[in-house]
């Protein structure tokens, strides 16, 4: 009973911890206002803790990722905190949704069980839609929202479909012993399984929510959706190609290599021709998955240490780079046209390096964290003999470098400062807080890789 | 008498297709919805036949799991289909343009 406890300690705090969040709307309206993010920030962080100091008899996946969305919900948090108290949409349930969301990651992240994947899967994307739709003064988040929920109740139902299609031809619900069984119509299952994966993940015939929903998601739960989910749903395409017979992956590598090469053209090149801040995110982090895929497709290489240190980066990189445009913003819509970003960096200094620092990183510029986990991911690649696509994800980052430098070069512009649009919104000391750590975490991580490297070679090796 | 699994599993991929084309070519919201709850029909058929062929209860237990999810699934999608509507929406999915890029 005991070591049941300490196995599912991160779990436990996560779905208390959203009971506790909503617990406080009892509290007389003042207190609870400021007492809500605290109370979601401490449960928030005890996975975290649990991950790094007890972690039980639970596997290194587990405890990684228990860190990692850690790290992760205690920054939405704290971006979330006087961002949503300005614009009116903070409350109960906005924090305990959140908490609950990074459960679902969790268990998604961490299943060696279908059933557990489903559910982790649909618990972490029902929160996130409401999240996306929790600015309810605004039609742009309801309308993000219905974009956001339709192709991923979609993609959601043809995963469930390549599971029972596994299902029937193994007779197992462990994905490990059914994919095991091999034959086609588990090779079917789990080509359909990838497909919903690639739903959630935005892979690129099926990345055309991205733009939308990241758009009209209030700044910080766009962060949110961009780097847990992300990372939640990352976790379980590396465990589903590392598990799958290489009778199986023979087959499914190939599209996997055109799925991979056309989300890093469709993210690189769509970037450099949107207008909106927001939107040249979504399609930055559509490019980022692209690596992330190659990563999968040579996960018995060495792809899956890079993965993951690629993933820690890039979940850096896109709270940082989400953080600063909420901080940037005005208490009316979030500063979107990159137009309006013009001369900001004069002004306000900090705000805009930290958005520096995790673009330059998001382009993949030495000295960050997003310079370190391509040369992971394309040195994997390389030793896993996928050189055409390694060549190809090598150009396609140099493509992305232009719309990174065109959104530093704009902040720094000298012309017309004087017409700012709208001011900033005071960001409230969590916030800052948050942004100082994720800027000195980019450019810690892509200065000393050493540490986290050698943290996930453990936990790989176990 | 026992169907064979093969059986059910073609009644399971034609619902499935069913539904997929459903969502697919539906531009009205509810309809869409309709058909991923046909999607998710097939998925239980097949779960219920692979438990029935195998003879292990495992299928059944996560159909009663995706009915759960699929309740979910709806109820949340149609209470953010009221709350857009009320946002002066419409059920085609075509109304919603606003954001585009443009």
């Amino acid at each position: 009973m005991a070591a049941v406890l300490t196995d599912l300690a991160p779990h436990l705090a996560l779905a208390v911890g959203g009971l506790a969040a909503l617990g406080t709307a009892w509290l007389p309206r003042a207190a609870a206002r400021s007492l809500t993010p605290v109370v979601a920030a401490l449960f928030a962080l005890l996975p975290g803790l649990w991950a790094v100091w007890t972690g039980g008899e639970a596997s290194g996946m587990t405890r990684f990722f228990a860190g990692l969305l850690s790290v992760i919900t205690l920054a939405v948090t704290g971006l979330l905190a006087r961002f949503a108290d300005r614009r009116g949409f903070a409350g109960d349930a906005l924090y305990g949704l959140v908490l609950w969301s990074a459960l679902g990651m969790l268990l998604l992240a961490e299943s060696t069980d279908w059933i557990m994947l489903l559910l982790g899967l649909e618990l972490a994307s029902l929160c996130l839609y409401a999240l996306v739709a929790a600015r309810t003064d605004d039609g742009l988040g309801a309308e993000a929202a219905l974009k956001y929920f339709l192709p991923g109740a979609v993609g959601l139902a043809v995963m469930t479909f390549g599971v029972s299609l596994v299902y029937a031809a193994s007779g197992s619900l462990d994905i490990a012993d059914s994919l095991a069984a091999g034959g086609p119509l588990v090779a079917a299952g789990l080509a359909l399984a990838l497909v919903g994966l690639g739903f959630k993940l935005s892979l690129a015939p099926v990345h055309l929510w991205t733009p939308d929903v990241y758009q009209g998601a209030p700044a910080p739960v766009a962060a949110f959706l961009s780097t847990g989910s992300k990372a939640a749903v990352a976790a379980a395409l590396l465990h589903l190609c590392a598990e799958a017979p290489p009778e199986t992956m023979d087959v499914l590598a190939p599209a996997l290599v055109a799925v991979a090469a056309l989300t890093m053209a469709v993210g690189n090149l769509g970037a450099l021709l949107q207008k909106s801040v927001k939107r040249m995110l979504a399609f930055s982090s559509i490019g980022q998955m692209g690596y992330l895929a190659m990563a999968a497709l040579a996960v018995n290489d060495g792809g899956g240490e890079a993965a993951l240190y690629y993933l820690a980066a890039y979940a850096l990189m896109d709270l940082g780079a989400f953080g600063a445009v909420g901080a940037l913003s005005g208490d009316g819509p979030d500063r979107d046209a990159i137009e309006s970003y013009r001369g900001l960096g004069y002004v306000y200094p900090w705000r805009c390096g930290a958005l520096c620092a995790c673009l330059l990183s998001l382009a993949g510029l030495p000295p960050t964290a997003g310079f370190m986990g391509k040369f992971l991911v394309f040195g994997a690649a390389l030793r896993a003999g996928y050189v055409g696509l390694a060549v190809f994800g090598i150009l396609m980052a140099v493509v992305g470098i232009f719309y990174a430098l065109r959104l530093v070069a704009t902040l720094y512009m000298r012309q017309s400062v004087e017409a700012l649009p709208v001011l900033p919104a005071p960001t409230g000391p969590a916030a800052a807080a948050v942004l100082w750590a994720v800027s000195a975490g980019v450019l810690a991580l892509g200065l000393f890789p050493g540490p986290l490297l050698a943290a996930i070679a453990s936990i790989v090796g176990e | 008498m026992n169907v064979p699994l093969s059986h059910v599993l073609v009644v399971a991929a034609l619902l499935f297709a069913v539904g997929g084309l459903c969502a697919a070519c539906r531009r009205n919201v509810l309809m869409i919805l309709v058909g991923v709850e046909f999607m998710l029909t097939a998925a239980s058929t097949a779960f219920v036949g692979g438990a029935l062929a195998h003879g292990n209860l495992d299928g059944q237990a996560a159909v009663i799991l995706v009915m759960g999810l699929a309740a979910a699934e709806a109820a949340l999608g149609l209470a953010l289909l009221v709350h857009a509507r009320r946002g002066g929406g419409t059920t085609d999915i075509d109304g919603y343009r606003r954001l585009s890029g443009e």
